[in-house]
């Protein structure tokens, strides 16, 4: 536990008014501890799943501790939520789109121009891949950079929304599609 | 630059790699449901397409084309697009726990994606050099996630349309990707790598 003190991620909120357009999933409550509840998102299904499902990594992925600790949140302690509870939580549309272009934007641009200098100022391949392996380093750097900002500003904590249902046991919900 | 410009426009749009090659149509069904997925799936694949693009012209100019290895192309891109994938998994999660959250769950996908296999290969058949490469697998990445966010809207319209019971769910997704793909032939003829 001290592990997640340690941490310390920026807490999130309570729903606002004007947040619209969320971005809404599922987690659980999986710990209490100073004045926080710690939260782990329950897996998404990245693609549409089909009947391999069990044999692909997809539906295997996330589920080693480390992986899991790595997701973990902090809600606000006041909320009144117990170990276990489920809930839902989202983020604003826009963070998603955001955080795709801190991650995998920024390198990619720092590495195309760290490319075409070493390929303007050495004229061979070399220098060129030369070039685009520094910048991408470079990029890496700033992408951390900036999503240690963002992060400090709380825009990339997903926000607790309401309490959520739990499922059914047999896991149906009754629906014309089941 | 006239010749980069083309290079995009000819990868992303003329040859787009789904809709004109027909590479990664399971994705491109698959995690277009969403706009949101798409955009992650998206911004994963072209960073993933670009990183084994850069190592696998390197691979193939320093080891598979001076000892005519050629024969041993396929499995070592595979090999090559499985560690990029790991190492963005690695560096994403460095970079910030948080983003890993969001993005992390569709990085396991690109490994099997046959469009960055379909695009590495492309390299090596266009004989470019290292900077043209990865333009080109850039753009073409580009294109791929363009048609990906485009289609995961239309299907987000769809599913608010009342649409005929017979052709609910994957069949009016497969005739919507191909009028998309009568859209994108709209650019044939603009410019061809």
């Amino acid at each position: 536990m001290s592990n997640l003190q340690s941490s310390a991620p920026p807490e999130s909120f309570f729903p606002n008014a004007d947040d619209r357009d969320m971005v809404e999933g599922f987690a659980r409550v999986v710990a209490l501890s100073g004045g926080k509840a710690w939260a782990e998102p329950e897996p998404a299904q990245s693609c549409g799943g089909c009947h391999s499902a069990g044999l692909c990594s997809i539906g295997k992925q996330g589920k080693t501790s480390a992986h899991q600790l790595a997701k973990r949140f902090a809600l606000p302690g006041d909320l009144g939520l117990a170990v276990g509870e489920r809930v839902v939580v989202g983020v604003r549309e826009d963070t998603l789109t955001k955080g795709a272009l801190t991650a995998y934007g920024l390198p990619l641009l720092a590495l195309l121009a760290g490319g075409i200098m070493g390929q303007e100022f050495g004229h061979s391949d070399g220098y060129a891949a030369l070039g685009a392996a520094g910048g991408l380093a470079a990029g890496l750097l700033a992408a951390r950079v900036v999503a240690g900002i963002l992060s400090a500003r709380g825009v990339l904590t997903p926000r607790f929304l309401r309490r959520a249902f739990e499922v059914p046991v047999d896991g149906t919900c009754h629906t014309e599609h089941g | 630059m006239e010749h980069y410009l083309l290079l995009i426009i000819s990868a992303a749009l003329v040859s787009n790699v789904v809709l004109m090659r027909f590479l990664g149509l399971c994705s491109f069904m698959g995690v277009t449901t969403r706009v949101d997925t798409a955009i992650g799936m998206g911004a994963a694949t072209t960073f993933c397409i670009t990183i084994s693009a850069m190592i696998d012209w390197g691979v193939e100019k320093a080891l598979l084309e001076p000892y005519e290895l050629g024969y041993l192309r396929t499995v070592t891109f595979i090999l090559v697009i499985a560690a990029a994938v790991q190492f963005t998994e690695a560096v994403v999660r460095k970079v910030s726990p948080a983003m890993f959250q969001m993005l992390g769950i569709y990085l396991p996908l690109i490994t099997t994606n046959c469009a960055v296999l379909g695009v590495n290969l492309l390299l090596v058949e266009g004989k470019m050099n290292f900077i043209e490469s990865t333009v080109f697998a850039l753009a073409s990445s580009l294109g791929y996630s363009l048609v990906m966010v485009l289609f995961a809207g239309l299907r987000e319209r769809i599913a608010l349309a009342d649409v005929p019971r017979l052709f609910a769910g994957p069949p009016i997704g497969f005739i919507t990707a191909s009028l998309l793909a009568l859209a994108f032939m709209g650019f044939s003829g603009m410019s061809t790598n």
